[in-house]
């Protein structure tokens, strides 16, 4: 895919102080939005999401994500916006993360699973996975799918995103690694996932805004933010986890807040693969519930 | 450690201790540069630009206390090995190997071609004890310490920060550190050898990049490509001053190429890649540093 090189040089152009990572060029676009043009996301929090052990509360959990999915739709009634998004006759994938340092928590699993149920949706025709997704006979002949992951730095792509969640559906997923992975949102193109995704949920509890070493997990990178971003675009929720983790990361290590390497797989999401939106000008975000810490 | 482990791993798994105070270890697990996946994800990608051949992973437990988990890799070569271990260099020397860090529960050092990771997954100062414990073990058990890249004997020692240099192969890593560009530019592509250095610090800090490629015409073509997509409009001259007023330089020397950023004038630029210059040449027990140098001076771009 050939495309002009983004040098240095060019973010040094923008303004001196410009922040330098591939992830910001939006910086280097022009032009605003109307409000009927913008997509919206929802970050919704509270302050006992997570209780004094760190470990989710189910019944907040719920509550958090009904409240999301009703602003997302505009709807008064929790049931009325999930029957705009799952029908009765649909089969359901929920792609959760697996991960061991910092998993999607089962509370996220059980409350999405819940009102997929309650949409109409037999339990023989749900299933949540991971690493199994290409094995899972439920994935494989889905029509309806959600996307739930935590919010994390990531060695390679620079962020662990919603975009990113789907590498799972490759049977080599180290041939979407070239130039950090640039490319994940092409995965978003293949006919297992397709124009199927109903729903994002990035996961922002205790999202991890930095790592060190093999392991990658230090629990000291991690803060209590309580939070689900939530919405239809994938690159309109990791646009807006990212947003939060730099500005943690500002206000930790009181530098330009820039991931390293740079998660430029959510711009290139949007302006090479058309995914979704990254320029939080075209966004519209919808803040509900804690603001206390809110970073954004 | 089971009968069907290469010799390899079973000679790396051999520097390990078994136990750790009372925490036991569990059973090894092995990975080399295509199942490193499985291990630890796409994170892999930054041990296999440094051509990782085995990771042996020992986790150690004990009931009601954080594990600790020992990953050690043979990257093959020391030059790999302290590559491997620079790119992240947060935290405090710890005094084990031939280089080390200590922060939060992570010890990693470098030792030989060996570059080990040993992590506490929380860290208390009963941890934090075993965990130097342990890495003072493994360093110990190493048997030989092997050289650092030849190519840092090319970075001026003037106002050289000595523990913030980095080696590399790949544009991403370099791009991890200071972003350069979105493409490889420099036409490093995972083979050649590349060193950054902080030259002072804060505001005031500048970097040398210097590269080592397969011959001159390598080198000569990664000049040209990094001179048409960084610095249009210095024309050959080797010498830009960015709208931010700070200066890059550019040289290339024989397979050899050298990148100053953010100089605060044009003559520190220029010394600098004087200085680097001197050294290539000064180096002739290394062949190849005798090519044609393409750096001229000029005025401003922009």
């Amino acid at each position: 895919m050939s495309r002009k090189t983004i040098t240095r040089r060019d973010f040094l152009k923008v303004a001196s102080a410009a922040p330098l990572a591939g992830a910001l060029a939006p910086a280097l676009r022009t032009g605003q939005a109307t409000a009927a043009d913008k997509v919206r996301v929802v970050l919704v929090r509270d302050a006992n999401a997570l209780d004094a052990s760190g470990a989710p509360n189910g019944e907040v959990i719920q509550r958090m994500l009904d409240e999301a999915v009703r602003a997302l739709f505009g709807e008064t009634d929790a049931a009325k916006a999930w029957k705009r998004l799952i029908r009765p006759d649909d089969t359901v994938g929920v792609k959760t993360n697996v991960w061991g340092r910092l998993p999607t928590p089962a509370e996220v699993e059980q409350a999405l699973k819940r009102r997929v149920l309650e949409a109409g949706v037999p339990e023989s025709r749900l299933s949540i996975d991971d690493r199994g997704v290409l094995r899972n006979p439920i994935f494989r002949n889905a029509t309806a799918l959600v996307n739930a992951r935590p919010a994390r730095t990531h060695q390679w792509s620079g962020m662990g995103s919603c975009i990113k969640n789907y590498i799972q559906f490759v049977p080599q997923p180290s041939a979407y690694h070239g130039d950090t992975c640039a490319d994940l949102a092409a995965i978003w193109s293949l006919p297992i996932v397709k124009g199927k995704t109903r729903l994002n949920v990035l996961v922002m509890l205790s999202p991890l805004f930095h790592m060190i070493g093999t392991q990658q997990f230090n629990k000291d990178f991690t803060w209590p933010y309580g939070g689900l971003i939530v919405s239809q675009d994938p690159v309109a929720a990791d646009a807006t986890g990212l947003r939060v983790l730099e500005a943690k990361r500002r206000e930790h290590f009181k530098d330009d807040g820039q991931l390293r390497p740079s998660p430029h797989h959510i711009q290139l999401a949007d302006t090479r693969h058309h995914l979704g939106t990254s320029d939080a000008a075209k966004i519209e975000l919808v803040k509900l519930g804690w603001s206390e810490g809110a970073l954004i | 450690m089971p009968q069907s482990v290469p010799p390899e791993a079973r000679l790396l798994g051999s520097y390990i201790p078994t136990s750790a105070g009372p925490w036991l270890a569990e059973a090894d697990r092995i990975y080399d540069a295509a199942s490193i996946f499985d291990y630890i994800d796409g994170a892999g990608e930054v041990y296999r630009s440094y051509n990782m051949r085995l990771l042996v992973a020992r986790r150690f437990h004990k009931d009601g206390r954080p594990d600790l988990v020992v990953d050690a890799f043979d990257m093959g070569t020391s030059e790999d090995a302290f590559g491997a271990f620079t790119h992240d260099l947060d935290g405090r020397e710890a005094g084990i190997g031939q280089g080390s860090t200590y922060q939060a529960g992570l010890l990693l050092f470098w030792k030989g071609r060996y570059f080990v990771s040993i992590y506490a997954e929380e860290e208390t100062e009963e941890t934090k004890a075993l965990v130097l414990e342990l890495g003072r073990a493994v360093a110990e058990a190493i048997p030989e310490e092997g050289p650092k890249p030849r190519l840092l004997k090319l970075l001026p020692p003037q106002g050289l920060e000595a523990d913030r240099i980095r080696f590399f192969h790949n544009h991403s890593v370099l791009n991890y550190h200071f972003f350069v560009a979105d493409t490889d530019i420099l036409l490093l592509r995972g083979t050649a050898k590349a060193a950054l250095a902080d030259y002072g610090r804060g505001a005031a800090a500048s970097r040398l990049l210097v590269v080592e490629y397969a011959d001159a015409d390598e080198a000569a073509r990664a000049g040209a490509s990094f001179a048409g997509a960084y610095m249009p409009g210095a024309a050959g001259r080797g010498l830009s001053r960015m709208k931010n007023g700070r200066w890059t330089g550019l040289m290339v020397h024989g397979r050899y190429l050298a990148v100053v950023f953010d100089a605060a004038t044009g003559p520190e630029a220029s010394s600098r890649l004087e200085a680097v210059k001197a050294l290539i040449e000064a180096g002739a027990w290394r062949g190849g540093a005798t090519g044609r140098a393409v750096r001229l001076h000029g005025g401003e771009e922009e």
